[in-house]
């Protein structure tokens, strides 16, 4: 299993470079992966997107739908782009610790 | 420059790939992709990954094997490889796919005319590597060698090969070098199947010696049959998600949308990509609204797999793929539903109402249709109104390869386009002649490493190529342009793909389904039905 440093922090990663156990994601978490995401400082904007993925994770298991996301954070996907160059799929839901989306999305 | 390879060069115990893939060995784009841009090849693999994985094939690596530590080790795997070869050919571990197996290591006259009708062989620039043949060869030296007996007479008839570990480490990841499209055997005069041979490689690789891609076996079909959806979705969730998609198109449409959850005696089962759900949602959502304003009785399940028509089994492995289509089969006798129609999934399509006909047995052999005839249906019998010019701007249609060429469903999408856009148009060639979008066989779920460059670069550079033709005159960013793809898998790999390039940003050329396009000219749907925002 990969490892990922940062912070004075090791991860175990997966080999996209996610967190390998989104249990033990916190906050540290999204600042120390956010340099890999091409990312230079974490703003409220930032943080509301990556709280709304994370606490809806922890309700359903999976990661919101991107148009919910987009909803009840009122970004607009371009926004959300912005925000998470790599995109809210891949790049937000990394800093929010969630495993890699599956399937045909 | 580009070298050369030899089927011997597999058999090869270095450490490195056999070719690299130059951006000016490729086949040239049309503008305005032709400038020197566009010519880099592959981005390098990371160090970790050539260190400790079997990565020797060409530039990238999709399945991520780990490189063994021992001869001993090496020896047992090529050993499993062995038998499970001489299983493929054993009528009673595949008698499902045997015959056309054979036929193709029999009679193939190496003519050729099959290389010329692969997009991934052309676009590499006519590279040897993915060569239909190339990977077929190997596996028919390997069957007249050891399935058949081999001998001195044998291998001067058939042509010799040394099977090792490199061999066996670089046929997995040539047998995901390969979309299925099987454009290829379409071509062969005499029916030889040469993406059917890349298909049994990666099932021998998956029931004999536990290789897959992730992407379609742990976080794909196991994960399916464990919580109910690829995706990850449970029922609780995916029932979250539909009523959120039943607001939004509300909202969008003006007409209230309820999605009916598990209602017995439905006439109609539908079940969509549960990628659809999650990633797409307008398309869902135009399916509840076009069904429930033709007054159609039908439901989605909440069952296990209910509710998530994939089944990537059919990519890999005869055992996943059972289990998935018995969980499909099962959700629709438990509603005691007429039949079951499948969303816009290509591959779920050949699945469930082909394939899955060998497998689906007494009562769970239940009517399949495609929504493509129920869709054609609706539109056409004139129950609904449409206004076309809600749809006036250029519209071309991409032929999932699973839906047209692999199942012959090739007019009712046409006749719904030709009716509701003004301006559709044909890309050439299309219909079952159609190119692969690239990202076939589950490439478009797959983007560890760098396999999305070569995605990009290669085995979509074909349908690239057709797309910029067919807006050739008006690629201006004024006119908005719409790939209709009804496919989820064709949608993943051109949404990724036109990202890469850049084309809805300088070209607003952008993709999505055909019950989109549908809803957006229902008279009584408010105007502006579909966005023109990426997604």
């Amino acid at each position: 299993m990969p490892n990922y440093e940062a912070g004075g922090r090791v991860y175990e990663v997966d080999e996209d470079g996610f967190l390998q156990d989104p249990d033990l994601w916190s906050d540290d978490v999204a600042k120390d992966f956010m340099s890999t995401e091409g990312i230079s400082e974490l703003t409220e904007e930032h943080w509301k997107v990556i709280h709304y993925i994370r606490n809806y994770y922890l309700q359903f298991g999976i990661a919101p739908m991107v148009r919910k996301v987009c909803k009840q954070t009122g970004f607009s996907l371009k926004e959300i782009y912005n925000l998470f160059p790599s995109g809210p799929a891949k790049g937000a839901c990394k800093l929010a610790g969630l495993p890699k989306p599956t399937g045909c999305v | 420059m580009k070298k050369k390879i030899k089927l011997s060069d597999m058999s090869m115990p270095v450490k490195e790939p056999l070719i690299h893939l130059e951006g000016k060995d490729l086949m040239p784009l049309p503008p305005p992709l032709d400038n020197p841009q566009e010519q880099a090849g592959l981005a390098p693999l990371s160090p970790q990954v050539v260190e400790s994985c079997e990565c020797f094939l060409d530039d990238t690596c999709v399945v991520n094997l780990p490189q063994p530590k021992t001869r001993e080790e090496e020896k047992e795997l090529v050993g499993k490889f062995l038998s499970g070869l001489e299983k493929l050919f054993n009528r009673e571990n595949n008698w499902t796919f045997l015959q056309p197996l054979v036929l193709t290591m029999e009679h193939c006259t190496k003519c050729q005319t099959c290389s010329d009708a692969c997009h991934i062989f052309e676009a590499s620039g006519r590279n040897e590597l993915y060569r239909p043949t190339f990977r077929t060869e190997i596996v028919r030296r390997l069957y007249f060698k050891y399935v058949k007996g081999g001998g001195l007479l044998s291998a001067w008839q058939h042509g010799d090969i040394q099977l090792n570990w490199p061999l066996v480490a670089r046929l997995v990841e040539l047998s995901y070098r390969c979309n299925l499209c099987r454009r290829c055997a379409q071509a062969c005069p005499i029916g030889a199947d040469n993406g059917l041979v890349a298909r049994e490689l990666r099932k021998l690789f998956s029931q004999e010696m536990g290789i897959t891609a992730k992407e379609l076996h742990d976080k794909g079909s196991m994960l399916q049959l464990k919580v109910g959806s690829s995706t990850g979705m449970n029922a609780a969730a995916v029932k979250d998600n539909v009523e959120f998609i039943d607001e939004d198109t509300s909202e969008r449409s003006g007409i209230e949308v309820k999605t009916p959850w598990d209602v017995e005696g439905a006439d109609i089962l539908l079940i969509h990509n549960a990628g659809e759900i999650v990633a797409w949602p307008e398309n869902p959502g135009a399916f509840a609204l076009i069904l429930n304003a033709a007054g159609i009785s039908w439901t989605l399940s909440s069952e296990l797999a209910g509710y998530d028509s994939i089944n990537y089994g059919v990519f890999y492995d005869d055992a996943q793929f059972a289990r998935v289509a018995i969980k499909h089969a099962e959700a629709a006798r438990k509603l005691k539903v007429k039949k079951i129609v499948l969303g816009e999934c290509g591959h779920a399509h050949k699945a469930l109402t082909v394939i899955a006909d060998r497998v689906l047995t007494g009562d769970l052999n239940i009517p399949r249709e495609s929504s493509m005839t129920l869709l054609r249906d609706i539109v056409m019998n004139g129950k609904l109104k449409f206004d076309p010019s809600r749809n006036d701007f250029p519209v071309t249609l991409h032929d999932p390869c699973n839906l047209v060429r692999l199942m012959g469903i090739v007019e009712p999408q046409r006749e719904i386009l030709r009716r509701l856009c003004p301006q559709f148009r044909e890309m050439e060639p299309h219909g079952v002649q159609n190119y692969c979008c690239g990202g076939g066989s589950g490439f478009a779920i797959m983007s560890g490493n760098n396999f999305p460059d070569w995605r990009f670069k290669v085995s979509g550079r074909k349908k690239l190529e057709q797309v910029l033709n067919v807006f050739e005159d008006c690629l201006d960013p004024s006119i908005p342009k719409y790939v209709c793809a009804p496919c989820s898998n064709c949608k993943g790999q051109f949404r990724d793909m036109f990202a890469y390039y850049d084309l809805w940003e300088k070209h607003r050329i952008l993709y999505g389904g055909l019950v989109e396009l549908i809803a957006n000219a229902m008279v009584d749907v408010q105007p502006g039905f579909l966005q023109w925002e990426w997604r």
